[in-house]
Parts: C-alpha cells; structure tokens; sequence
C-alpha cells in the first residue's frame, strides 16, 4: 500500500521585494470605476494588493464595503479574476480556492502553476464574524493563500456600526453619544494579529500594515505570497466616511495611527518579531510616540471626547508600550521570579 | 386634490443631514397646511459614499388616498422642484453603475423649478446644465456649498435658507408662514427664521426656455434582458492595461517588475460603464514642471486615475477621477497640485497633452484658475476638520450671504 | 492506480447508505470534500476519510471548523473547476444556509448529502425530513433516496446532472438517518469504466475563475438586475427535468438497473382506488402493507417521490389522476400550514389543483424524531383514506399518526 499525503507545499511565484515607490509595478489589477468613497483607503489597499501580487492572482472577497461599493453588477474594477464570498468566510473561501487549484494541479486536470490565491475581509468579516475560518484556514499548511483583513473600524458599508476592532468611544450608528451616555462602545480594539499569530505558531507570516506606506506595504504582500502556507495581514484603513475628516488626510492619518503608536507596524516571519519604519523607532526611543490628540481630534467620530477621556485614551497607550510583555503587542508575560 | 415632490441633489455623507433637514421640515411644513407627506432617501443610494451623488424625496398631497399613489417607489416620477446643494452637479450626476451620467434636471417637470446653492450666475450654471425639451426655472440661493461630515453637522443655515427658497417658488407646496411654523416647532428659532424670509424674499428666478443649456447627450443605455445576461453572475473583468493612450507595453513588460521608474509608460483601462467623476467638486490642477516624479500622487491614489505618461509624469485622468485631494496632500512640492473649484473646467481633457502642446499657454491657464481658485472659492472644503471649526465658518458663511440683517 | 485495483470488476458489498455515497465519491475522482461532524451524515466522511488514507483515492479531505465553512470551501473550490461533495444533518445543515443558499444563486454544482434528521431542540437524532426540505426554494435538486443502492446511484446521477452546463445546479441526496446511514445492505459496486463511461469531467467552460478567464463573479445588484437573475435560476431548474430524463437513460443503459422514471416510483398504482405518497425508506413498510392490503383484496397503491426537486409536477398528476383518494404520509411537519398538513402534501395537493377529476387528498404526519412507521399505521391511514372515499369528503385533513393523546 502507497501513502499518499496531501500535496506538498506548491511553489510560489517569483515576487521580488522592493525597494522604494519607484520600484513598485505600473501594472494596475484593480482599476478606477467603484462606486467608494472619495479617499477611500481601502480602495487603495485593494489596488496596492493586487499591484503587488500581480496577474496571476485570483482574489476572493467577502461582503462589506470593498464588496458592495467596488463591484456594481454589470461593471466592475477588477482586471484579475474575482469572486464574492460571504461575510464570515474569508477563511473558508481562500481555504476552497487554493484547495480546489491544488487538487486540480496534482490530479493533472489542470496546467499546473502556481497562482496566488488571497481572500479579503474588512474587520466585521475578519475580526468578528470570521475569525473561526480565519483560524482554521491558518492551520492548512499545505495551501498557499493570503488572507488580508483591512480595517476600517467599523462596519462602514452598513452605515457605521461598531465592529470588535472599533477603537474605545468611537461614534458609531450603533454607538452614538447621548445625553446620558456619552460613550457608548467601552470596548478596547481587538488585538487581532498578536493573537492569531499565537494561536498559530506554524504560521509563516502574519503582519500588520497600512496603505499609507507603499513599499512596505507591497513588500509584505510580496513575502506572504511567496513565503509558503497561509498568511495573515491585517491593514489598518483610515475611513474618511466613519471617521469623518475631509477625504484628503487619508495617507496622513494612516501615519499619525503608527505615529501615536496606537497602531503597531510590525512582522512576525517564522516566529521573529520584526518592528517596520516608525514603530520600530518608537519601540527603540529614538523617536518620541505623538500624542493621541493629534489623531483623535481630527477625526468627527472622536469630536464627543472629553479632556479626560482623551486622557484616558492616551494612558491606555502609554499602558501598552510601557507595562506589555512585547510593548504595543503582547500584553501578558511571564511571572515576575521573587 | 393635488401633489407635489420635491427632490434633494445632493453630495452622499457630506451633506446627508442637510438634506434630511430639508425634506423632514417640507413634510412638517405641509402638516400645517393640513396636508400629508412623506420623506425618503432613495433606497439605491444607501448605504452614501462620501462625495457620491444622492438624493432625498419629499412628496406632499392633499389626502392619504392621493399620497399612496407617490409610495412603494424608489424615486419620484417627476417633481415639481428639484434643489442642488451643490452647483458642480449642475454637470450630472452618476449613482450607479450603468446608469451612466444623468441630467441633474432629468425629474424636474415642465414649469418647475431647479433651485442651487451657488455662488455662479444663472447663466454660468445653465452653461453645465443638460438642456431640457420644456421651459423651466432655474433660482440660485447663493451660497457656498455646504459641506460636512457625517457626525458633525455645520449649521450655516443652507438647510432653512433653501426652505425659504422652497416656500418661495412653490407656495402651493407649502407657505412661508407655515414653513417658519415648522422651523420653530424643531427648534430653531431667531437667526435661522431670519436667514428663511431673507432668501425667500430676495429669491431671483430665471426662466429657462426649452434647448437651453448644454447640449451634451446624456448617456443612455438599455438593460439587458435574462436571455443576454451571462449565466452564474458572472461579468468579464476589465482588460489589463497598456501603454499610454492605448499604445503598446512593449516587448520586456513584466506586470511583476516594470516600474514608473523607467521608462513604461502605462495607462490602466478602465471601468466603460461606472466613470465616478460627478463626485468630484474639485480636481487637481498639476504643474509638471516643478514635479519631481516622486510617484506618490498616482501611488496614494484610490481610484487609480493617474495615467503614467512616457516622459515619467503623472497625468490625472479626469474620466476617472473623483477629486478626493489625497494627491495634493501627498505631494511633497508647495503648489505642484492644486485643488481647484469643479466648476472652472468644461471638459474632462488631459492637463499633460495640453501642456506637452504648448507650455506657454498651459502655463497661464493653470495661474489663472489657481489664483481663481484662492480668491473666490478659498473656504471650499470636504468634510470634518476639527472640533469647533464649524462654528467659526458657519458665523462666517452667514454673515457672507447678507442674511443677518 | 489504487483506483483501479478497487474497482476493476463489479462486485457486491455489504454497505450502509453512507458507504456507497462514499464508494460514489472515490469512483467520481471528487477532487475536494469537505466534513464536519454531526450525526448520522457523517458516517460519510468516516469512511472517505478511511478510503483517502487507505489510498483508495486521491481527494483534498479538509475538516472545516464549522458546516458554514465545509459549504463555503466546496463552494469556492466549485468556482475554480473541482469537483465537490459534502453534507450534514438536522441544525448543522442550518447552520451552513448562508452558504447553502450562495451555491445555488452562484450556479455552482456542489453535490451534498443530507442524512436526515431531527431539527434541534431538543437534541434528538432521528429521521425527520425537515432539514433538507429548507432548501426547496432556493434553487438545489433535492432528492430522497430510497436504499443504498440507491444512494449510490444517484451520487453519480447527481454529479452528472449538476455539471451539465445546461444545469450548473447544487444537488442535495437526502438519507434518512439511521435507516440508511447506519444500516447495511447488499450493494452493487460498479466498475470504475462503467463510472467514467457514464460520468465526464467536470468542465466550468466561460464561468471557470481563474487568470485564464479573469470574470468578476457576484457583483452587487439592484432592482433593475435581481428578477432577471432570479428567472436564470428558474429556467436553470426548469431544464433539469430533461437533463435529468436524458441522464437516467443512460444510466440505465451503463449500469444496467433502474426504474421507469428517474422522478417517482409507482408500486401497484395502476388499478387503485386509493394511492399513498410518501419519501425515502418511508417505502419500506408501506410497500409491505400495501402488498398485505391488495392480498385482503383492497386496491391500494404507492407512490414513492424521489426528486422533491424539481417536483414531477406532470409524472405526479398523471400517476394520481386515476384513483378516488390519496393519503400522504410526510416525515416532516409545517406548523400553521394550509391544513396544518405536511410539506409534501401540500406540494401534491396543490399538483392536483389542476386535474378535471380530483382525487380526495388526505395528510398523515407520521414517524417524526425517527419513530418506526408500522404496517399497522400505514393500514390505519388507509382505512382513513377509505372512510373518506365512503363518505365522499375528507372530514379531518391533517392526522398525526402514532402519536400518544
């Protein structure tokens, strides 16, 4: 009797990383013609994405935003093959997909090649209603797939309510402020990435990042697709609508979040912690963390803030980088000895 | 027995809640008069894209009978007035895909009124507008448009001032005195009732006589039958790009390699059907001679509208463009880009060909709508800016318009 | 090829329903097969999972975390040109709807099989057929088998028929639980040149996504694009019919074995006065009574449905048109029903709306949880049957039989 085992790790194409803007490709798999926001940062992280990846790529996207306002039927933006998946099933759809090519490309029913395979979901879809197939689909060792989850902090297609990843007090329609409760969402943000990536130890890549850096950005698309097995990425995306600041600032406050280290910039690749451009000079005291205000108070969502919840919003930070095992990522440690 | 609609054009997100006051304070208004209404954003609209166009309904009769002839619809038929709170709409407007660019006037009746708040003349405005087979009025409420983000409402009095507009050139909608009844029952009182009866009594109207205007065809299209439409919801993606204006990518084009660094030029082929430029109400006007190729205007860009060129510029096609401004914040050079007024232009063509042409005359074209732009439109804004802002600007936009008297 | 030595010459087993679906698997080459487990379905999965490790065949066996997740994955892997199975039971079938139900609107021909079983709460694991029944209007072939040769049968048929390019239809094969999931009986293995005689690979064509053909697939709609879609599915199910008819035959034809119509089964209808409807091994003992009924001299018949969908609308009336009264006997319930009857007696009693000469028409709700259905409960609804035809009206619609006062 043979043993057969699952297909061996596919090989993966050739994806160089770059170094500085001109570097990153003309080619363009996600074109003009949605239906988003003026400024839409996920719009652009969508387009970052797919220039990375380029054409030999099939994407898969669940339902929010980048779902209903970038593809209006009978048109599209997508010059690479794409398909809807449902809300929660980022996990599951890359998780088919790859398995399908696989499965096709060993039995010979199919030109064997490898084809990047990536599955997108905003933080409803990632961070609350998928992340049982996200988990699973990172236990899949034998399949090739990119799971991007761009953050917007709330789920802004459905008119603005309050995701698990939306930040303390936000003003959301399911959390607006009122005459008697002023803050209505109490929870802290998720710590989406850290906790994936220790509950998959065997996971080759996870990383945040954020469309405000074009490089880095890229760079990370390119190592998750080339690195091998499933791979997590978690983008933070300044909403211009949700957050409510005029369309052009949102390259600017995609950099304030890293800069006021409420948002880490960072790479865990086979188990190693690798810090990216500003967090990495904050986490060394070479460049002071800016305080929170200067992201918050340009933001309409926070307009309801008071002096000290301000306060108690920069102490939360502070709390993170100060007392946290890995500061901004991991909040436990070990027992102090003594 | 008779009805009247009223729709509200107006800027998805940014100018949500003004046009929400108007079409609830029309039904209030109504109510005085004994009257029944009712009010509502078109369904397709939601959920509103900053900065993409929308639009309310208000439609009032005189019994339930006659009202539930107007219900279960997405859209008035017709309406007696259509109102514009933003004049660079006055070009169009483009909701959704394969509709394509629309008449902003295209629901107005014959006889009935298109009121825009601008600060252009009647004659300026009716040059952007689709002209129309039967006579209409077009009345201005001048003012600059009125923009502001979702949480935070800038109350400039637009929202009254075009209700006293509304009592104005519809009085059998609804009357003046009742309309001020409205604004008090919700209210506000003082300032705002002033700002109302000031515009309603110095509104100016102007006939606008069948084929005025612009005689752009409006795009019209057929929808397709079940038998036609491919089967599995499945549409063909857009074509990979090619090389500017259509030109070859030539031999060594590597989509995984070939950078804005060398000399690829590249042109994304685009989405035939949805365009999205009626969301813009500015444009970026580039000088290419002080850019330094840094690539991060057509990097940062979310809608993909830079056109890498041969000679390693960037020209912003303004088909695709929706006028977010992410390029001028991003770009590190003072006044390489610069936002401009949507109103200055009357065409969508490219800013590179006509400065590759003849750098003299592009040169001047581009000083005078900047300087344009700096004197007469310097305020014009998107959105949120910071706590407390509004008010400042808001005391300013009044006192501007003359209504404190 | 392990394949090959398996299931060279034809051969008999003794195997459960869930064995031969999972023999139809390894004999289909299924390229993507996805589990969860939940009593009775997953007996399927065991023995997949046991003939992969075996070598038996070559299939990616992924165990989801969730049924919503074993659906989504064959649905996507569906997308991409691979051939599919998966399943569940009773609240797990339910928790995969939202996937269940973008297979079918998506077109993609994923092969499921539901064992059947009693909806949660409380837990209980017999047969009822509610679970699969959910999916009735949502554009799934849903068949209930009858053995397990049955079962083995119609995977096959039920690949070839969801691939047709005519077709592009999700199938369900519904097993009742513990009576074919969990029972073994002598089953006729074909040989693998029959299987592939009779089974072509499955080809995607202008819907396959992949860089090869870069299609956008699901877009967005509004009301101007739904219906049109919507009536796709319609004609998409409407054609199945004769797919499904062409099919059959050459079944019949490969394997040599099958009845007179792929829809229903007919036992002893041809001359009776009253004809009992029902589904799955429901058959069994109902055959068992009609048999003793006829030697009595009582001319009862059976009609066994085998596609609930698309429902032999046609076949039905014609096999029912004959005889004075009908008794259907449903596995199921639908509380605040038309007559508080069952699913299926409301679809056969609607079928019979149209016939010049309608028969009686009488519901039993009967085995429900997985109660044994007894010779003597099928001879008591025909005697109930019998004093409807003696009294000329059916006086109490609805009985549950076997059931405790």
């Amino acid at each position: 009797m043979t043993t057969m085992t699952q297909a061996p790790p596919q090989t993966v194409q050739d994806l160089p990383q770059v170094r500085g803007v001109k570097q990153i490709p003309v080619f363009e798999g996600f074109t003009s013609g949605h239906r988003t926001c003026q400024g839409c940062e996920s719009a652009l992280v969508m387009r970052l994405m797919i220039k990375a990846a380029g054409p030999r790529t099939i994407v898969v996207g669940s339902t929010g935003c980048m779902y209903v306002a970038n593809t209006t039927y009978y048109s599209t933006p997508w010059v690479v093959p794409w398909m809807h998946t449902q809300l929660g099933s980022s996990g599951s759809a890359a998780t088919g997909t790859a398995a399908g090519l696989a499965s096709l490309m060993r039995k010979g029913k199919m030109q064997e090649e490898p084809i990047n395979v990536i599955a997108f979901c905003g933080d409803g879809g990632g961070v609350d209603m998928g992340l049982s197939a996200i988990s699973a689909a990172l236990q899949h060792d034998e399949y090739n797939l990119l799971i991007l989850c761009y953050d917007n902090e709330s789920y802004a297609n459905t008119d603005i309510q309050v995701s698990g990843s939306s930040p303390w007090g936000a003003n959301s329609t399911f959390s607006p402020p009122g005459k008697v409760h002023r803050i209505m969402n109490h929870r802290w943000k998720k710590n989406t990435a850290p906790m994936l990536a220790a509950g998959h130890p065997d996971v080759r890549y996870i990383a945040t990042a954020c469309g405000s850096y074009g490089p880095d950005f890229t760079n990370k698309i390119r190592r998750a697709l080339t690195i091998g097995g499933p791979t997590f990425i978690h983008s933070i995306d300044p909403c211009p609508k949700g957050w409510d600041y005029d369309p052009k600032y949102s390259h600017e406050l995609g950099m304030l979040a890293v800069e006021t280290g409420i948002w880490v910039q960072y790479e865990i690749v086979d188990g190693e912690l690798i810090l990216n451009g500003p967090s990495r000079a904050i986490a060394r005291g070479i460049r002071p963390r800016k305080p929170v205000t200067e992201y918050l108070q340009r933001q309409g969502r926070f307009a309801h803030l008071t002096e000290e919840d301000l306060k108690f919003f920069q102490e939360k930070i502070d709390e993170s980088w100060e007392k946290w095992w890995i500061p901004g990522i991991v909040p436990f440690g070990p027992q102090e000895e003594g | 027995m008779s009805t009247v609609a009223v729709e509200v054009v107006y800027r998805g997100i940014f100018q949500k809640t003004l046009a929400r006051n108007i079409v609830r304070t029309i039904v209030f208004a109504a109510r005085k008069e004994g009257k029944i209404g009712t009010a509502f954003g078109r369904y397709g609209d939601s959920p509103e894209r900053n900065g993409i166009p929308a639009k309310q309904f208000a439609i009032v009769s005189d019994s339930p009978e006659e009202l539930e002839e107007n219900l279960a619809v997405y859209e008035a038929r017709e309406v007696d007035v259509t109102i514009n709170v933003d004049d660079t709409m006055c070009k169009g407007i483009e909701s959704w895909a394969w509709y394509g660019l629309q008449p902003i006037n295209a629901l107005t009746k014959p006889g009935g009124t298109l009121i825009v708040t601008s600060r252009q003349t009647a004659d300026a405005l009716i040059e952007d507008i689709h002209q129309k087979d039967s006579a209409y009025n077009l009345a201005i409420v001048p003012a600059s448009t009125s923009f502001s983000g979702l949480w935070v409402y800038k109350d400039d009095h637009t929202d009254v001032r075009i209700l006293g507009a509304l009592a104005r050139v519809c009085p059998e909608l609804v009357r003046l005195d009742s309309m001020l009844a409205a604004l008090e029952d919700q209210g506000w009182g003082g300032l705002k009732l002033t700002s109302a009866r000031n515009t309603h009594d110095r509104l100016a109207t102007r006939p606008v006589e069948p084929g005025e205007g612009s005689e752009d065809e409006p795009f019209s299209f057929d929808l397709p039958g079940w038998k036609s439409m491919e089967e599995g919801l499945v549409i063909k993606g857009v074509e990979g790009g090619t090389g500017f204006r259509g030109g070859s990518l030539g031999e060594g084009y590597d989509p995984i390699k070939s950078n804005a660094s060398g000399d690829t030029s590249y042109e994304p082929t685009r989405n035939a059907v949805f365009k999205k430029f009626s969301t813009r109400s500015m444009r970026p006007v580039i000088n290419f001679d002080t850019c330094i190729k840094c690539t991060l205007c057509w990097l940062q860009c979310p809608d993909t509208c830079f056109d890498v060129t041969p000679d390693g510029l960037y020209d912003a096609n303004m088909e695709a463009c929706c006028g977010c401004a992410v390029c001028e914040a991003v770009c590190p050079v003072a006044d390489c880009i610069t936002m401009v007024n949507e109103s200055e232009f009357n065409d969508n063509n490219s800013q590179w060909e006509h400065w590759t042409k003849d750098k003299d005359s592009y040169h001047k074209w581009m000083s005078e709508l900047i300087q344009v732009q700096k004197e007469k439109d310097a305020t014009r804004s998107h959105g949120y800016h910071s706590p407390g802002t509004y008010e400042a600007e808001s005391e300013a936009e009044v006192a501007l318009t003359g209504d404190d008297d | 090829m392990a394949t090959q030595t398996l299931y060279e010459t034809e051969r008999e087993e003794l195997i459960s329903g869930s064995e031969a679906i999972a023999i139809a698997c390894a004999m289909a080459d299924v390229d993507v097969i996805t589990a969860y487990p939940i009593r009775p379905y997953d007996t399927v999965m065991q023995y997949v999972s046991k003939l992969k490790a075996d070598g038996a065949f070559d299939c990616d066996f992924i165990v989801a975390e969730s049924e919503h997740s074993q659906f989504e994955i064959v649905k996507h892997a569906s997308a991409v040109g691979a051939r599919t199975f998966c399943g569940s039971s009773g609240v797990g079938w339910f928790y995969a709807f939202e996937a269940i139900t973008v297979t079918a609107g998506l077109r993609l021909p994923v092969v499921a099989m539901v064992g059947n079983r009693a909806l949660d709460d409380p837990g209980a694991f017999g047969v009822e057929h509610n679970d699969a029944m959910a999916v009735r209007d949502l554009g799934w072939m849903l068949y209930w088998v009858g053995t397990a040769q049955e079962a083995l049968d119609t995977a096959l048929l039920a690949w070839r028929v969801a691939e047709d390019p005519r077709v592009f239809l999700p199938a369900a094969i519904s097993c009742d639980g513990s009576f074919l999931t969990h029972s073994q009986a002598i089953v006729n293995v074909p040989t693998q040149e029959q299987v592939d005689r009779f089974l072509p690979q499955y080809d995607r064509g202008r819907l396959l996504l992949h860089p090869d053909n870069p299609i956008t697939v699901a877009p967005q709609v509004n009301e101007d694009w739904l219906m049109e879609i919507r009536r796709q599915t319609d004609d998409a199910m409407r054609r199945t019919s004769d797919v499904i008819r062409e099919a059959y035959e050459e079944f019949k034809q490969v394997f040599g074995r099958g009845d007179d119509s792929p829809f229903i089964e007919e036992y002893m209808t041809d001359d009776a006065d009253i004809v009992l409807v029902g589904m799955g091994t429901l058959a069994m003992p109902v055959r068992v009574a009609v048999r003793r009924m006829r030697e009595q001299g009582k001319k009862v018949g059976f009609l066994r449905v085998k596609f609930f969908r698309p429902f032999a609308t046609e076949e039905i009336q014609e096999a029912l048109s004959h005889c004075k009264a009908v008794g259907v006997i449903d596995r199921d319930y639908s509380y605040g029903s038309p007559s508080y009857g069952g699913v299926l007696f409301n679809e056969v009693r609607s079928a019979l709306y149209d016939l010049d000469d309608r028969p009686l028409v009488q519901s039993f709700v009967a085995g429900l949880g997985g109660r044994e259905v007894l010779v003597r409960d099928v001879e008591e609804m025909t005697q109930m049957v019998q004093d409807s035809i003696d009294s000329g009206k059916v006086k109490q619609v609805n009985t549950w039989i076997g059931v405790r006062e």
